[in-house]
Order: structure tokens, then C-alpha cells, then sequence
């Protein structure tokens, strides 16, 4: 029996590829389990990299707003998505709109190589285009809030928490992350990866990931010690004092509830704050993760 | 037939009954497991667990640890999967089990256990995490 004889913890991990800046036909003639950056996708000529992202969006959510899945031209000829692929950086951006001429994206997915050449989602946002817009991206001034993390915009907040939405939302999601999800997941596998990371932006969207199977690097006790003291007699639902529109009692009761508490900094009673969770999605698997059970969303 | 389970919790103490409970479902669905099997299985998971609770996740706050059992006539497989820092493997020796009380070095006998029970155990750690996998064969006669 080999394994490890002696616990050492590896304080420097290994890179799951070592670094390279192209992709040639040998490298992909190679054992096709061998991971492929986002940076050697990167290296190749436009259209070869629109060839292989062009997998990343589910043909059936482009076609829901009558845009074409091979040419991505929109119903009046436009180019509603775009997509951005950097040769000199491992990172691909992604954002589509109803219309070339929209204001916002419906859809915005950012993916990048990490330090390990592991894969990480830094952003994910799906929207309904056609649902009423509140302006929690912009404080009274003007200035980004950055989904909420850098400044807030109260009021409008507190509109879109009654509106039914989460926090960092600017409107009511489209109902189609599992789509998305799994079409990423798919695309990873093409290129050779067995799993991606994220940080959940909020406690809504750390719910949602579990619920497509994610399960946590850091983070998975604080969601249990979350659920815990939410509980009536907890110290987060004694917390839920109605100090502010965002700690209202009931608010216990809900994914979307704690969520705003949480945005609103209710944590502190636990001495934490809403930072440093990290999430991995294993390919083909379902880690059945469940920090609230039987949530109400 | 095989018999999977899966279960998904925090890296924490307060786990370990959970995945104790976890085994002992599974077990229950495989006819011919004896207690002093089950109580090995259990106390493989617990020092393994109790390694990644108290060593993997050291310094942060802690993550998931996956139990995935698979059991059928011939053997229990279990897989437990974490994503806190990687053991290395090094060549120190195992414990001196032989030793007197007080010249045998604190900590080290979660894997003289763990070696003790099982018939065979490997790691690696690979972009998805890090993986124990422990086996133990129930009837070793029928497999030559």
C-alpha cells in the first residue's frame, strides 16, 4: 500500500498544466485528457477561437430572442453578441444582448485560467431583458456600485428586494443558469478540465450553485453556521430586527430573505463578513450540497 | 449489484456522525457485512476525516468533504473527496507501534489505522480535488 506515510500538507500546489502561450496541432494530437488554457484557446486566430466559445452559449437561449446560434446575427441583422478573447491574457468574456442597441446584456459570462490553470467562473449573469430594470448598479451620484459590494444604492435596493429580487440583481433572472451551467460544464470537458471554481457574489447565488451540484472549497461551514442561526432564536434571527427595511423578522424564512440581510451586513452578530467562500463544480458530478433544506427561495 | 451513496458535508467535527450514518445505510442494503466491518469502515472514514478537518483545511474556512461509498458482494469502495491543501507523500516512517507510551511521537496513528483496516488505500490529487480511496474486500476467497 502507497499512499501517504506521513501527513505533510503540500503548501505549494502543483499547476494542473504547466504554462503555455500557444496551441499547435501536435499539442492537440496529445493525450486528450491533457487540460487546454483558456490562454492557448486565446492564441489562435479569431474566428478558430469564435469556433470553440461559440459552444459556451445554449443555441436554444440565443434562439429564444431570434439570434442566430452559427453567425450570431440578431433578427434586424445586428450582432447582438460579443465576445472578447484576449491573446495575452487567459480570460474570455462573453455578453449578449437582446439587440445590438440594448442597454444592458442578458447574458455576461466571464471564465479565466486561475494560478493552477484550473478554470474559474468570475461572473455570471443572467437576466430577463423584457423585466422592469432597478438601478442597484449606480448609486444617486452615478458612481458603479459594483453589484452592491463597493457602495449601495438604498433605495433602489429596497424596490428590488420587494420586487422579489436578489441582491446584485438588476432584474428578475431568466430562468436559465442550469442551461447555461451545463453547457459550460460541457464545453470544459471538451477542452480537458475536471472541475471549475467560482465565489459566490451573494448567499441567493451560493444557494443556486449548490442546487447544480456545486460543493464548497471554503465557505461550507459558515453556510451551515449561517442556516443555524437563522433559525428562530438565533443570533441572525434576533438580528432580523427591522433596524433597517433589509432586517425585517420574516426574512428568515427565504433564500432571497437572508440574502438581503446578509447583503445589509447582518453577519457581523456572527463576527464574519460575506467574503471568501470559493465553489467547485467536479464535471459529471453532483456534489448534493444542502445548507438550507427545503428552502423556500 | 452495487450499492452507491453519496454524502456531502462541512469539513468539521460535527460531521463525522453523519457520515458514520452514511456507511451504516449502506451497509445495511448489502447482506453479509458483519459489525466488525461496518466498524472499520467507520473508523477508516473518521481518522481520514478527521486528517482533512484538522490538516487540509487548516487556516481556512473550512470546505466540503464527499463520502461516495460503493458497496456489492465482494467489496466496500469508499472515495472521500476534499478540496482543502494536498498531503504530501513522504518517506517517514509509520508509527512505532511496538514503542513505549512515552517514546512514541504525538499524532501519526489515524493512518497506522487506516492501513490496519483497509486493503487498499490511494491518494491523489489532481484539478478536482483530493481523493482517498479506501477498499475493503468482504470476501478476498471468491476474487482469486
Amino acid at each position: 500500500m502507497d499512499v501517504f506515510r506521513h501527513l505533510r500538507v503540500k503548501r505549494q500546489p502543483d499547476k494542473i498544466v504547466p504554462d503555455s502561450r500557444g496551441l499547435s496541432a501536435e499539442q492537440l494530437a496529445q493525450d486528450s485528457s491533457w487540460p487546454i488554457t483558456l490562454r492557448q484557446v486565446n492564441s489562435l486566430p479569431e474566428n478558430a477561437g469564435k469556433r470553440i466559445y461559440r459552444a459556451l452559449i445554449p443555441p436554444d437561449l440565443l434562439a429564444r430572442f431570434g439570434i442566430d446560434p452559427v453567425t450570431w446575427k440578431g433578427p434586424n441583422g445586428d450582432q447582438p453578441v460579443r465576445l472578447r478573447m484576449d491573446p495575452q491574457v487567459g480570460a474570455v468574456y462573453l455578453l449578449v444582448r437582446q439587440a445590438a442597441s440594448s442597454s444592458d446584456n442578458f447574458l455576461r459570462l466571464e471564465l479565466a485560467d486561475n494560478v493552477f490553470n484550473g478554470i474559474d467562473l468570475h461572473l455570471l449573469v443572467i437576466h430577463n431583458p423584457n423585466g422592469p430594470r432597478f438601478d442597484t448598479d449606480y448609486d444617486e451620484t452615478g458612481r458603479p456600485t459594483l453589484f452592491g459590494t463597493a457602495r449601495r444604492n438604498l433605495a433602489e435596493e429596497e424596490r428590488a428586494m420587494q420586487a422579489g429580487l436578489a441582491p446584485a440583481q438588476v432584474r428578475v433572472g431568466l430562468r436559465a443558469s442550469e442551461l447555461v451551467l451545463r453547457h459550460l460544464e460541457a464545453f470544459l470537458a471538451t477542452l480537458g478540465h475536471r472541475a471549475y471554481f467560482l465565489e459566490p457574489l451573494t448567499y441567493a447565488s451560493a444557494w443556486v450553485f449548490e442546487r447544480r451540484g456545486f460543493a464548497y472549497v471554503r465557505g461550507h461551514k459558515l453556510m451551515g453556521d449561517i442556516h443555524t442561526e437563522f433559525q428562530p432564536g438565533g443570533r441572525l434571527y434576533q438580528a432580523l430586527d427591522g433596524s433597517t427595511p433589509f432586517r425585517q423578522r420574516e426574512q428568515w424564512r427565504t433564500v432571497r430573505g437572508r440574502a438581503w440581510a446578509i447583503h445589509d451586513g447582518i453577519l457581523s452578530v456572527l463576527g464574519q463578513m460575506w467574503n471568501g467562500l470559493r465553489m467547485v463544480k467536479q464535471v459529471g458530478r453532483h456534489a448534493g450540497v444542502e445548507t438550507f433544506p427545503d428552502a423556500e427561495y | 449489484m452495487s450499492i452507491r451513496r453519496q454524502t456531502t458535508r462541512a469539513a468539521e467535527l460535527e460531521s463525522l456522525p453523519r457520515f458514520r450514518e452514511t456507511i451504516d445505510a449502506a451497509c445495511q442494503l448489502q447482506p453479509g457485512i458483519d459489525e466488525q466491518t461496518r466498524y472499520d469502515l467507520k473508523l477508516a472514514v473518521d481518522e481520514a476525516c478527521t486528517n482533512i478537518i484538522t490538516h487540509g483545511y487548516a487556516g481556512m474556512n473550512p470546505g466540503s468533504i464527499i463520502l461516495a461509498l460503493d458497496v456489492d458482494a465482494l467489496r466496500v469502495v469508499m472515495t472521500i473527496t476534499d478540496f482543502g491543501h494536498a498531503f504530501e507523500p513522504a518517506e517517514a516512517p509509520m508509527p512505532d507501534v511496538q514503542a513505549a507510551l512515552d517514546d512514541r511521537p504525538m499524532g501519526g496513528f489515524g493512518l497506522f489505522f487506516i492501513y490496519q483496516t483497509m486493503d487498499e488505500a490511494r491518494y491523489e490529487t489532481t484539478e478536482d480535488g483530493n481523493c482517498l480511496t479506501l477498499v475493503r474486500r468482504l470476501h478476498p476467497a471468491k476474487e482469486e
